[in-house]
């Protein structure tokens, strides 16, 4: 039973609500189109055309909406894989980025010079009051040169500034900011991984200036504020559910405590599939076996909006962004290897310990040996105790092999790929990380869905924009950012992308009986769009307006 | 005594690695029962739970030996790191040095560097290397590249589980123990990675400093002449290890103490690298003590 708690309990004399639409997309094989909804509590009870709805609404008080009488309706999107509590630690800064991100307080246009960057700088240290400090996030050398000391001096020596890198992996700062965190350049020694000239911390120097920053970024006010942040960019992407796939990441108490108070509620457009970070649950000396029934204890904090389910998340190979996949031969053009993020035989005792336990079980994969070994652990879990129906998802999926896509098949397992990689790093990988072959090859989705695979896209967030839309258009075009289509064989048609956001990412995260299409009996979740995605240029879908969210029969406009 | 006032509280860490399950927690559980454990020791393990700690060696004022739990994370999965926020906690604590068990699948010279942070520096790594497992692991698809990276990434190698597997070998020149040997707590918390950083140096700890030099062979030496300079060696020499290619053919030597071991092997099992490792110490508080094998070339002339 993937929700405990049902929406109001129904009134005596609810009044039903006929949506109109220029067309509705269903995502239901069976009704692929239709022109209206009608609604009662928050659940549909018939898709189709308003002629042949009389029958409900006979002797019954209905209100006809027409307010989308020229917007195409789509079942509510869905992101089966973001970090609410990343996100909110990151949205409170400021965007310098080379790549576009829509938010909801404005877009921010790509910056791709290093002259660019200084004057976007400039202005927003023009914009603050005196003294208050200015985060930035999106730094990146490729695009925006070196940084130092010296260069964020140039914008202002008074006020603390810290320039944080599009990897989250390292940031620098002006003295300013030191003094603010207590940072004592005397402390530091060379061989550090702090250059306390350039003001550049990175690796565990960036652990150093965390924790000294932490009363800045995390404080419980900052962490809240950034959850609201978070909020309005689910919505504002068209998300009506979303599933936070490794609650716990931080403190698990705090964060489930922060969640219930700003994700819970009438104002909350959408529902989080929380999904535990397996290997935090029991870390502390518990064992792996002890953790199924620590995660059935979850399930009494569920409520409305917010819900656990027999889901968990486990981790494989290191991360995408710093080339820390594990990848099998030929590895990296410059030979250096992956790395592991728990030893293989510790994550086939957690596997085992879930498998057994009758979990459905999230693996981040990020390169073909970590999805190799996974995929090895899974026909071992098959082999000791069949299983139909287990939903075995491979999570991010940055590379892969056409063999590897037949054992995912015959396994029985499911993808959510982060397709953006493809995007953001398919040019420099191709260059300076694994050769052309492969980095055109990453998120190899095409497969996926030709071998009847269950598929979604994710973005991670804040790894990607959280942009259904945008991901959809990735996936479709195949277009990295450097204008060029990378191995399209592998792209998806709009039906297909358009599956991947809704029905596909609600089987992954155990939602599909309550929303992912639009059909009778399913809560009346929509996206509203001023254009049609199935049927508008591919290039155009990532600029398609998105008029409203309606969640579980509540209209929240998106201005 | 010149040294700023900021140094003389870096507090050196030594390293114990080694892949999973290979007897890190042992060693350092042994290591906390020693009375030579010096006061102050503090411990970093990576999961709190395997460790045996004696409440009263957590507690009491004069053994101070503080065990901090540490878990696995990458800073993209997480804002910070575990082991950046158990360093600040120590950085408040009076302790004087540092254990630390890296994950199983950590490579040393990846924590080598994250332990230069501010108040801390590294000293040694200490690599744990399963006899039982070690020749299968090496060969495993997965992790065969990370087993070879830790052990090449050593300072020293402690051989566990060798009562399991007696003939275990390990052919490379990086210096050995095993468990069986005497004085091992002293040699691991006293070794120290040659040309380590010289803040270190005035440490405060009374343990003599530990450390190692390795001879590569370049021509053959007599039989006798190898061992009687073995037999002539400085008593702060505590144990030699290697091959040597003699009139005698190719020779293992073990020395221990003020046993010397000498085995001719077989034509087929000859290593791929010859020559010796010295491990010794050197004591601190006496200054005229030099390099005990300042005299050992000479065995390069003698064919
Ligand atoms: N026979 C024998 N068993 C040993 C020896 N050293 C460790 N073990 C056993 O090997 C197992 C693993 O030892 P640990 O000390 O927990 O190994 P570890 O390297 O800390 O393991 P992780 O922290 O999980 O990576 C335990 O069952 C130990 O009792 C040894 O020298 N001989
Ligand atoms: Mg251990
Ligand atoms: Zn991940
Ligand atoms: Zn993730």
């Amino acid at each position: 039973m993937p929700i405990t708690c049902l929406p109001r309990a129904i009134k005596e004399h609810a009044v039903l609500t006929l949506f109109k639409a220029r067309s509705v997309i269903t995502m239901n094989t069976a009704m692929p189109r239709a022109s209206a909804v009608l609604v009662r509590d928050g659940m549909i009870l018939e898709v189709g055309e308003p002629e042949q709805m009389q029958p409900w609404l006979e002797g019954q008080e209905y209100k006809v909406d027409e307010q989308f009488a020229d917007k195409v309706i789509c079942p509510g999107f869905i992101d089966p894989h973001l970090h609410p509590s990343m996100a909110a630690v990151l949205l409170p800064m400021e965007f310098i980025t080379a790549m576009r991100w829509k938010l909801p307080w404005g877009d921010i246009d790509p910056v791709t010079t290093a002259d660019g960057f200084d004057l976007r700088m400039q202005a927003l240290h023009a914009s603050k009051e005196a003294n208050e400090p200015l985060f930035i996030w999106g730094y990146h050398q490729l695009w925006h040169g070196s940084m130092d000391k010296a260069r964020i001096k140039q914008v202002s020596d008074e006020r603390p500034i810290i320039v944080w890198h599009r990897s989250f992996h390292e940031l620098y700062m002006n003295d300013a900011a030191m003094s603010m965190a207590g940072i004592d350049p005397a402390q530091i020694k060379p061989g550090m991984q702090i250059d306390i000239e350039q003001g550049h911390f990175f690796e565990l120097g960036l652990g150093f200036a965390i924790n000294r920053l932490n009363p800045w970024i995390l404080a419980p006010e900052k962490y809240a504020e950034g959850l609201q942040r978070l909020k309005q960019v689910v919505h504002h992407g068209g998300h009506t559910s979303i599933g936070d796939l490794a609650t716990g990441l931080f403190n698990f108490d705090t964060e489930a405590q922060a969640l219930a108070e700003q994700l819970e509620g009438d104002d909350v457009p959408f529902r989080t599939r929380l999904v535990v970070h397996g290997t935090r649950l029991t870390q502390g000396g518990r064992k792996p076996e002890e953790g199924p029934a620590m995660a059935e204890a979850l399930l009494s904090h569920n409520t409305h909006r917010l819900s656990f389910a027999r889901h968990i998340k486990l981790f494989s190979d290191g991360a995408f962004f710093s080339q820390l996949a594990q990848m099998q031969e030929p590895g990296y053009i410059d030979g250096h290897h992956g790395e592991w993020l728990a030893a293989p035989e510790e994550l086939e005792r957690h596997i085992r310990a879930y498998w057994q336990a009758g979990y459905q079980i999230h693996v981040h994969v990020t390169g073909d040996l970590g999805l190799e070994l996974t995929l090895d652990i899974l026909q071992k879990m098959q082999d000791e105790k069949p299983r139909f129906n287990h939903g075995f998802t491979f999570e991010h999926f940055g590379f892969s092999t056409p063999e590897q896509i037949r054992r995912i098949k015959a396994l029985g397992a499911q993808v959510s790929a982060n397709v953006y990689y493809l995007h953001e790093l398919s040019d420099s990988y191709a260059k300076s990380g694994i050769g052309y072959e492969r980095a055109s090859q990453m998120a190899r989705l095409g497969s996926c869905l030709k071998a009847g695979i269950n598929t979604t896209i994710h973005s991670d967030f804040t790894m990607a924009p959280a942009e259904p839309l945008n991901s959809m258009w990735v996936a479709v075009t195949r277009q990295n950012h450097a204008g060029n289509v990378m191995c399209p064989e592998e792209r998806l048609s709009q039906q297909q992308a358009l599956e991947a956001i809704t029905i596909n990412a609600a089987h992954t995260i155990g939602l599909a009986d309550i929303t992912g299409s639009l059909r009778a009996g399913k809560r009346a979740d929509f996206t509203v769009l001023d254009q049609d995605p199935l049927t508008c240029e591919p290039d155009a879908l990532r600029d398609i307006n998105i008029a409203a969210t309606v969640f579980e029969g509540n209209v929240f406009p998106i201005e | 005594m010149s040294e700023p006032a900021s140094s003389s509280h870096i507090k050196p860490v030594t390293l114990i690695g080694g892949y999973l399950g290979a007897g890190k927690t042992t060693l350092i559980n042994r290591l906390l029962n020693q009375p030579e454990l010096p006061s102050g020791t503090a411990v970093l393990v990576n999961d709190f739970g395997d460790i045996n700690v004696d409440e009263s060696l957590i507690r009491s004022e004069s053994n101070n030996g503080n065990v901090i739990g540490l878990s696995n994370g990458c800073i993209c999965c997480s804002i910070s790191d575990d082991l950046s926020q158990a360093l600040d906690q120590l950085n408040t604590l009076p302790i004087t040095q540092v254990i630390l068990e890296t994950s199983g699948v950590a490579e040393p010279a990846r924590v080598w560097q994250h332990c230069h942070y501010p108040g801390f520096l590294p000293k040694a790594a200490v690599v744990v290397v399963d006899a039982v497992n070690f020749e299968q692991r090496s060969k495993d698809k997965y992790v065969g590249a990370l087993v070879k990276a830790q052990i090449a990434q050593a300072d020293m190698l402690v051989l566990s589980k060798t009562e399991l597997n007696p003939h275990f070998q390990l052919n490379n020149l990086t210096p050995q123990l095993t468990s069986r040997d005497t004085k091992l707590i002293e040699t691991i918390l006293g070794w120290q990675r040659a040309g380590a950083h010289a803040a270190l140096a005035s440490e405060t700890t009374k343990l003599p400093r530990f450390s190692a030099q390795t001879w590569y062979q370049e021509e053959a030496v007599s039989q006798r002449d190898i061992d009687t300079a073995l037999r002539a060696l400085d008593a702060s020499v505590q144990r030699v290890k290697g091959w040597v290619e003699t009139d005698a053919g190719v020779l293992q030597v073990d020395k221990v103490g003020a046993n010397v071991a000498i085995k001719r092997l077989e034509q087929d099992a000859k290593p791929n690298i010859l020559g010796l490792v010295f491990i010794f110490y050197v004591d601190q508080n006496s200054r005229t003590q030099g390099n005990p094998l300042t005299d050992w070339e000479w065995t390069k002339t003698a064919s």
